[in-house]
């Protein structure tokens, strides 16, 4: 009960972080970008699971994954044009929490956007969302290094929803590595 | 007669918006061809098409004429004139056999005032006759340049995805009208945001087939292409600097989506502006020193510019719920983007100078407008009966919607290729 209050106010922090104007501070001038990893020379590629510091799954995990109730749920619903976390996905964040820092898990949060508006936009929108459930789940104590995000925009969107059914569109997934 | 000069007249076209644009009336006769069953008997009807396309023409209705003049001496001026048809073009066809399955096409034909009863050019085009459509288009674009004063895009290539199936897509090049289309890359992953280097010769685009967004360069001539952007997160939003030497891109590397620009051959990365916010869709102002982007900065999704010398940053758009998708006109005098007002996404253009607003498209689903070449067209794409993502074009002074059709399937993500030097 505790532990649901405590997110209950973080969210409530992050939510309202989302909402005020950011202002723009400014870099040092053609400064180079000093931790950016770029691609390697030859061409091999930065792997999106191999960025992530937190473990494949066990068979145990596995297990433990494909017969909990709780950890059922993977998926996180948004409002419109909106990426605050809303106070019925707490638990379903608070159990996968407990889940990845009891297995060290490595984790891929997916965001989705409805298809309205345009496919640029919507990736950014996406990935707002799965910051936002990573965020959630840095407050609950999972190792920020064990979170990758990745957005899908509105590439995964039913093109053809209209009213509430495009709300199953705003979603972010819980993704395990090695599942 | 109509004589604008060449960089302002999108900026006229717009100022004189609101019922009292005008479009020129022409006849685009049928050319003289004694060989009637072939497709080069066509040639007319592309180029009253594309002049129709403009906005800036009104082709006039020839059916009823019982026989044309294929030599500017046949003209019958008060039977033209009575026509209402301040210009006509006319042109007879003689082909030759160059070998086996070649045929060459010549085509003299003769732009006539009709008002002024005087000729104003008489030339003679050749080519194979199985490029007529590419022949028709240059005619097009030598009246469009000597009527208007503008260079024609009647000879450009458009790109767009063609989602076949949610494990088909399809990145096609075409003529700008549609036809001639040529897939030059499938994928059973999503593709979006084409991009055409400025000089022609490559395309930019994100292909999720890494299971995130990755930007790729493909090379239109040998359609061998190259991993620009990989870096952890997604990468996306390819824009060509206006030399094609570089790229703005945006990455999640840090967290949220953030604008870098990078050399096309993937060195020299560096961030333009670090935020906490949404910085993505950049696009270059033609002198290429400013950025033009969408934000969420100030709460809903608008569009702003930052001047990458001195990262400062200024808020270009006001009405609307959300503005989306920016891009400038060739002079850099108007934006264009999408509109979100009352549940509708419309294409829209705002004048720099005077920051007046006007919506080209109804909606409510258009997308990805992006304009033509020479700034007088919008390319955009747009929901059939809220339905089948189409493409289709949009004049600059909002007279003429032409949809442009390209087969069955969805229709997204179209972008215009540059005038060929």
């Amino acid at each position: 009960m505790k532990k649901s209050l405590l997110l209950a106010s973080i969210l409530a922090l992050l939510a309202a972080g989302c909402s005020t104007t950011e202002i723009n501070e400014p870099m040092g001038l053609n400064a180079p970008f000093p931790e950016l990893e770029n691609m390697t020379a030859d061409g091999s590629e930065v792997d999106l699971e191999g960025n992530v510091s937190g473990d494949s799954l066990s068979q145990t995990a596995l297990d433990e994954l494909a017969a909990s109730g709780e950890l059922a749920d993977r998926s996180i619903y948004f409002d419109y044009d909106r990426y605050a976390i809303k106070e019925e996905f707490e638990g379903l964040i608070g159990n996968h929490a407990a889940f990845i820092n009891k297995h060290s898990a490595g984790v891929v949060i997916y965001g989705n956007a409805d298809y309205r508006g345009s496919h640029e936009y919507n990736l950014a929108l996406g990935q707002k969302r799965a910051v936002a459930v990573k965020q959630a789940l840095e407050a609950l104590g999972v190792d920020m290094s064990a979170i990758e995000t990745v957005s899908f925009g509105e590439e995964h969107a039913n093109q053809e929803c209209t009213g509430s059914t495009c709300g199953q569109d705003r979603r972010a997934d819980i993704g395990y590595v090695g599942e | 007669m109509i004589a604008l000069s060449g960089v302002t007249h999108s900026l006229e076209v717009i100022e004189i918006l609101g019922g009292k644009a005008s479009q020129i009336p022409i006849a685009v006769t049928p050319f003289k061809d004694d060989d009637k069953n072939n497709d080069v008997q066509l040639m007319h009807e592309v180029i009253a098409n594309d002049l129709s396309r403009s906005g800036l023409f009104s082709p006039i209705d020839i059916s009823g004429v019982s026989q044309y003049p294929y030599d500017e001496r046949d003209v019958n001026f008060s039977n033209w004139s009575a026509l209402q048809s301040q210009f006509i073009l006319l042109g007879k066809l003689r082909k030759t056999a160059v070998g086996r399955n070649n045929l060459q096409v010549e085509v003299i034909w003769s732009l006539v005032d009709i008002y002024k009863e005087k000729t104003i050019m008489t030339i003679s085009l050749k080519g194979p006759a199985k490029q007529y459509r590419l022949i028709a288009h240059r005619i097009a674009d030598i009246v469009y340049e000597k009527l208007t004063g503008s260079e024609g895009i009647f000879q450009t290539n458009i790109a767009f995805v063609k989602k076949f199936n949610p494990k088909q897509y399809s990145l096609f090049i075409s003529d700008y009208d549609g036809y001639n289309p040529k897939a030059i890359l499938n994928s059973k992953h999503p593709i979006i945001s084409p991009r055409w280097s400025p000089d022609g010769k490559k395309i930019a685009y994100v292909s999720f087939e890494k299971k995130k967004p990755v930007i790729y360069i493909q090379n239109i001539e040998t359609g061998k292409r190259t991993l620009l952007a990989n870096f952890r997160g997604n990468n996306s939003a390819p824009a060509w600097s206006p030399d094609s030497r570089k790229l703005a891109i945006v990455l999640t590397y840090s967290l949220n989506s953030q604008i870098y620009v990078i050399k096309a051959d993937g060195s020299d990365i560096k961030q333009i502006m670090r935020t906490r916010s949404i910085n993505t869709e950049p696009t270059w102002a033609p002198n290429g020193k400013e950025l033009y982007f969408s934000s969420d900065r100030g709460g809903s999704a608008q569009i702003y510019k930052v001047d990458m010398a001195t990262n400062e940053v200024e808020r270009v758009t006001y009405e609307g719920k959300n503005n989306l998708s920016p891009s400038l006109s060739p002079d850099g005098k108007l934006l264009l983007f999408l509109n979100q007002e009352d549940r509708k996404y419309r294409v829209a253009v705002q004048n720099l100078l005077s920051n007046q607003v006007l919506k080209l498209t109804s909606g409510p689903d258009d997308e990805s407008p992006i304009f033509s070449p020479n700034g007088h067209m919008v390319l955009f794409t747009y929901k059939d009966y809220g339905k089948t993502s189409k493409i289709g074009t949009v004049s600059i002074n909002g007279l003429k919607v032409t949809p442009i059709d390209v087969g069955s399937g969805i229709i997204m993500e179209s972008t215009w290729g540059p005038i060929k030097n």
